[in-house]
């Protein structure tokens, strides 16, 4: 009887190893694929939509931030790289991330590095050329998110950083 | 009965096990307990290729989008400095000193990061909101009904739980954030 089943116990083991590691690494791609078709309800893919403050009524994405103003492109490399250019805004922290479809960020530019000059990155994959002047960013998946962060200290100040913050574009370069 | 039967039943129960065991792990935590330090707790590996499969999967569940440590340290707290869960019918006082980063805020969330509904519409308390006093030493209050001075309304929820965020961290704040002196979390009373 126990001989019967102890090779089926031990294959049963085994799926149950390959079915934890599997879920846990599916888990990321599965949140992210939704987080782009929220914020990718705002805009279509490869253009920045621009999120309205965050309230209880408007949380597309877990633990939003109050204090921050996002605007967030989902990109798609399968057409060839994608141009991100971001304009300063002076006096406020702000930053653009890039998240590939695991969740791993590819690259962070804030303004402590930039200097106040714009941002301009080309999201590549590793066989595609991009213009000389973008800064290359490698990825490991065609799909995945551009998000902009702005700090709103002051809610006055929100027209103003609403206004530059829209300036921001993200399309397919045009490399013929 | 018949091998094959056997064997079907112990995958498919495997198979079940292993993928209720994952979610189960991923859910029963937060967004990460890599770090401690009083009642907060962290990730250093967010959004790196070092995080583990179920690091990287709580921090999708917990934080999506989390930047990563250099430029971002973000801090939550389940439990006040005692170690009691937060309860959103009590007031607690969270008070602090300068933190080393250019700037910060608190968030009060639920379940796995909601904002909670309440009357004021305030979700959050930004670095400089409190007054400092001679020290640099500053205090707020967390509590389901308005307080004097600043005040993060809870909006009764049963169980919350406060995020810090610290953009562009330096020193302990990143590199020994276990030593760092983060804010403490005294609860005052209860409803």
């Amino acid at each position: 009887m126990i001989r019967n089943w102890l090779f089926p116990i031990i294959i049963g083991l085994l799926a149950a190893a390959l079915a934890w590691q599997g879920t846990l690494m599916a888990t990321p791609y599965v949140l992210m694929s939704k987080a782009m078709e929220k914020v990718g309800g705002r805009a279509p893919v490869n253009s920045f939509g621009f999120g309205e403050p965050s309230t209880t009524d408007n949380q597309p994405i877990v633990r939003p931030s109050p204090d921050l103003s996002y605007s967030s492109c989902a990109f798609d490399l399968s057409k060839g790289p994608v141009l991100v250019d971001v304009e300063p805004v002076s006096g406020h922290y702000w930053s653009v991330s890039v998240f590939d479809a695991r969740t791993d960020v590819a690259a962070v530019r804030s303004d402590r590095e930039t200097g106040g000059k714009p941002v301009k990155l080309a999201l590549k994959r590793f066989s595609q050329r991009v213009p000389r002047d973008y800064e290359p960013v490698q990825l490991d998946y065609n799909k995945g998110l551009v998000l902009i962060r702005i700090l709103v200290s002051d809610k006055a100040d929100y027209p103003q950083i609403d206004a530059i913050r829209r300036k921001a574009r993200c399309r397919v370069a045009d490399t013929k | 009965m018949k091998p094959w039967r056997r064997y079907s039943i112990c995958i498919l129960l495997g198979l079940a096990g292993g993928s209720a065991y994952a979610v189960h792990q991923v859910r029963s935590a937060d967004l990460g307990r890599q770090v401690t330090n009083g009642p907060w707790s962290a990730n250093t590996d967010n959004g790196t290729k070092d995080a583990s499969a179920l690091s990287r999967a709580r921090v999708a569940l917990f934080g999506l989008l989390a930047l990563p440590a250099k430029e971002a340290m973000y801090f939550t707290a389940r439990t006040d400095s005692e170690g009691a869960p937060l309860n959103g019918k009590c007031t607690y006082t969270v008070s602090g000193s300068e933190l080393d980063a250019r700037w910060w805020s608190i968030t009060l969330y639920k379940g796995e990061g909601w904002l909670v509904k309440n009357a004021a519409n305030l979700w959050s308390v930004a670095g400089n909101a409190p007054e400092r006093d001679a020290n640099g030493n500053w205090s707020f209050t967390v509590s389901p009904k308005k307080a004097d001075g600043v005040w993060l309304p809870t909006g009764g929820t049963p169980q919350f739980d406060l995020t810090l965020r610290t953009y562009h961290p330096q020193g302990a704040l990143l590199n020994n954030p276990s030593s760092a002196k983060l804010p403490t979390i005294k609860k005052e009373s209860c409803a």
